[in-house]
């Protein structure tokens, strides 16, 4: 199969990319490392005329620490957070949800901007970041904003970004020193597939008691969901009851569609399943 | 778009004229002749067209050739000297770790970059690294016997 034909072209700063991808619209679209819309061009399901290329950028591709957390650039590979130092010391949730996405190749290419820009239900990165309270940075033709991760993702391949607009980075705050987080994968065809649902949850609590729950899950509606409404948690016990409760609000917040990992009742049972084993693993408790 | 670039493959400098659209895997094949990558998936699942870049595995089936300009660029014929087998090749031999050999190239490959990373790997690393390389002759035990043969003949005490 060949790729129809296009113009690669290559700026040497966000504002030049910015500028091409103004001028040009619709025909147009910014490329990270390509895993995704290269293949889609292959396949011809998707056609641009230009593509801006964003590893010539300088500075795209760097993970850095800074007083209140990390910022990873939009160019940063999935193989470079799971090995990071920085990010397995501050954030394991991360490099261990990086670690598992396709395989060792796709990893190596795979960027984390262009992983959340495509914005596909089911991937990895969006629940983990959505619980540790990532935000977005992106430049575009009216300037420089950032986007709380929980905005971003807006419907089916969806976001907030605006024509034009580029996505620069991510940026994670770090934890607090008694929290805790953990990412469940649960795939149903092989393991380097995409999965059936995944499940992020993050636990702060202090002498025995939680005092604050996120928990996000991917694969379960058109977009990654944050789960609301957890403030009935704040100082309680985690039991049998407290996890009903909490089982109840996810499933009134997710609304999964039948693919080929799974079918809606089959992805509504493995929600509930996956939060209850992740709530548990961060409690102590036996899963 | 049509460009002039230079290519690093196996060490050599290949000056080509390729388009904006051409993958790697166009180029290697079908202007430099290198047989051994080649094209299965073709949406980078089963390491058959894996090529090195820098002594990383990449999938070259959906790498724009121009994106690989600046990088070295490492087929299986880069890796032994014209007359030897990579000591990699001798364990796969050894081993009797390939029946059609369609995806031995990529797997090589992969072992190369893995064996370089993590000289002790346990078992499970092997195989998480190699869960992206697809063998449908099912020679995998064989090709997991192949690893531990490589990784011995690759250890600095027995170079």
């Amino acid at each position: 199969m060949t790729i129809q034909s296009f113009d690669l072209l290559q700026p040497r700063s966000l504002s030049e990319a910015v500028d091409m991808l103004a001028e040009r619209g619709d025909d147009a679209r910014p490329l990270g490392g390509g895993t995704t819309l290269v293949i889609l061009m292959k396949q011809r399901a998707l056609h641009y005329r230009y593509l801006v290329d964003l590893q010539t950028i300088p500075g795209l591709n760097e993970i850095k620490r800074e007083v209140d957390g990390v910022r990873i650039g939009a160019l940063v590979t999935h193989r470079m957070v799971e090995s990071s130092a920085l990010i397995r010391e501050a954030f394991p949730v991360l490099a261990d949800a990086f670690s598992r996405i396709g395989n060792v190749r796709v990893r190596q290419t795979a960027s984390v901007g262009g992983n959340l820009a495509h914005g596909d239900y089911r991937l990895d990165p969006p629940p983990p970041l959505l619980v540790l309270g990532a935000e977005v940075n992106v430049v575009g033709p009216n300037g420089a904003r950032t986007i709380p991760l929980k905005n971003f993702f807006r419907g089916m391949y969806e976001t907030a970004l605006e024509p034009a607009e580029v996505l620069v980075d991510v940026k994670v705050p770090f934890m607090e020193p008694d929290s805790g987080a953990a990412y469940l994968r649960y795939s149903t065809l092989s393991a380097n597939d995409w999965p059936c649902l995944g499940v992020a949850a993050w636990l702060r609590k202090t002498n025995g008691r939680c005092q604050e729950l996120r928990i996000a899950l991917g694969g379960v509606a058109a977009t990654p969901v944050l789960i609301n409404g957890l403030d009935f948690v704040a100082d309680q016990k985690i039991d049998d009851e407290l996890i009903a409760r909490l089982l109840d609000r996810v499933d009134q917040q997710i609304s999964p569609s039948g693919d080929l990992r799974g079918s809606v009742w089959y992805k509504r049972r493995m929600a509930r399943l996956f939060v209850r084993k992740a709530v548990e693993q961060l409690n102590g408790a036996p899963s | 778009m049509k460009r002039e670039i230079v290519l690093t493959v196996n060490q050599r400098a290949e000056l080509l004229t390729v388009e904006d659209a051409d993958t790697l895997l166009d180029v290697l094949r079908d202007r430099l002749k290198l047989w051994s990558v080649r094209e299965s998936c073709g949406v980078g699942a089963c390491g058959s067209c894996t090529v090195l870049l820098d002594g990383r595995p990449v999938s070259s089936c959906f790498l724009l050739a121009v994106r690989a300009v600046d990088h070295a660029i490492t087929t299986l014929e880069g890796l032994g000297d014209g007359r030897s087998l990579h000591p990699i090749q001798e364990a796969f031999v050894e081993e009797r770790a390939l029946q059609c050999a369609y995806c031995t190239p990529g797997f090589v490959l992969s072992v190369k970059s893995f064996l370089e990373e993590n000289p002790e790997p346990s078992d499970d690393d092997i195989r998480e690294y190699l869960s992206g390389n697809l063998c449908r002759c099912a020679g995998y035990a064989d090709i997991l016997r192949a690893v531990r043969a490589a990784q011995r003949k690759m250890a600095p005490s027995r170079a």
